[in-house]
């Protein structure tokens, strides 16, 4: 839960910080996940898929497929950081599920990294740094700026606005989600810890996956708003 | 009945009405993504497959407003820093 950080305080060059250890570790752990899975992956590649292949082709697969119905022919330079985020999401989500609450720590427990406010906070500002760049570097000084009417001027502000509650949504969907899911599953347990919370835990699976794949398709909604033309 | 004492009090009322409120936009929304995920079925049953991925990221979306309630009513009970 969230109260239950394991939090180490330090100062780093002369600056106060606090480092959530159970984030961080759990965070490197989905990390090194995925760079063992990638490495493994691209070891024996073929024409002929093998499964585990297949598997991760398709995966990528869909996502291309995305990026050029939402975004346009040339949007596939920004399928590294659409598929990335969505294999690092759904794994540090489906992290949670793993019995990771055995291993003993002094304060607090080891469960999914997004169930931290901070993580997913990074993760929505990656984003609107991404396509607030993406954005510049294709319509130079025109990104934003609208034609010099009323409506014009309305929804430049309305997009300005837009700046700071889309990361702001993202971060706390993702969050919120997984939080209440652990909450939800804590409170079960102090119902009737046989069994009861088995269901809610299958259904944490889906939401660990549909979370992950809002988060992708928002981030993907967001750099196409911010790199297509307006007609 | 206890008197109400402190603000911390108050706050705690505060955060189960910011659920309820929360719950019952995120409730309509659902139900009305349900309703239109089922007539689409039912006037094209051959569509099933697609319309049911719209429904799982649309339903996620709306449910994303009581989670955004559930944050506020953590918040205002202390649940969080």
């Amino acid at each position: 839960m969230s109260e239950g950080h394991w939090i180490v305080n330090t100062v780093i060059a002369g600056h106060p910080m606090a480092f959530n250890m159970d984030t961080l570790l759990t965070m490197w752990a989905a990390m090194a996940f995925l760079i063992v899975v990638a490495f493994v992956v691209t070891r024996k590649l073929s024409i002929f898929p093998g499964k585990l292949q297949y598997v991760i082709e398709g995966l990528l697969g869909y996502f291309d497929g995305l990026i050029k119905s939402m975004i346009n022919k040339d949007g596939e330079k920004h399928f590294p950081l659409i598929a990335s985020l969505f294999l690092f999401i759904v794994t540090a989500n489906l992290m949670g599920q793993l019995p990771l609450k055995m291993l003993e720590l002094k304060h607090g427990e080891f469960a999914s990294p997004t169930n931290d406010i901070n993580m997913t906070a990074g993760l929505a500002v990656i984003v609107l740094v991404y396509y607030v760049t993406a954005g510049l570097i294709k319509k130079k000084g025109k990104f934003l700026l609208h034609e010099f009417s009323f409506v014009g001027i309305i929804s430049m502000l309305v997009e300005i606005l837009e700046l700071f509650t889309r990361p702001l949504t993202l971060a706390l969907r993702l969050f919120g989600n997984i939080l209440a899911g652990e909450i939800l599953i804590g409170a079960l347990l102090g119902i009737c810890a046989w069994g009861l919370p088995l269901p809610i835990m299958f259904f944490e699976i889906l939401v660990a996956c549909v979370q992950a794949l809002v988060f992708t398709m928002l981030t993907t909604v967001y750099i196409a708003s911010a790199v297509n033309e307006e007609h | 009945m206890e008197e109400v004492k402190t603000i911390s009090d108050l706050a705690q009322l505060g955060a189960g009405i910011a659920m309820g409120f929360g719950a019952v936009g995120a409730g309509l929304g659902i139900g009305i993504a349900t309703k239109g995920l089922l007539e689409s079925i039912a006037r094209q049953p051959e569509i099933a497959g697609k319309a049911v991925g719209f429904f799982l990221v649309g339903a996620a979306l709306a449910e994303a407003c009581a989670i955004y309630a559930l944050v506020i009513a953590m918040k205002l009970s202390g649940m969080m820093g």
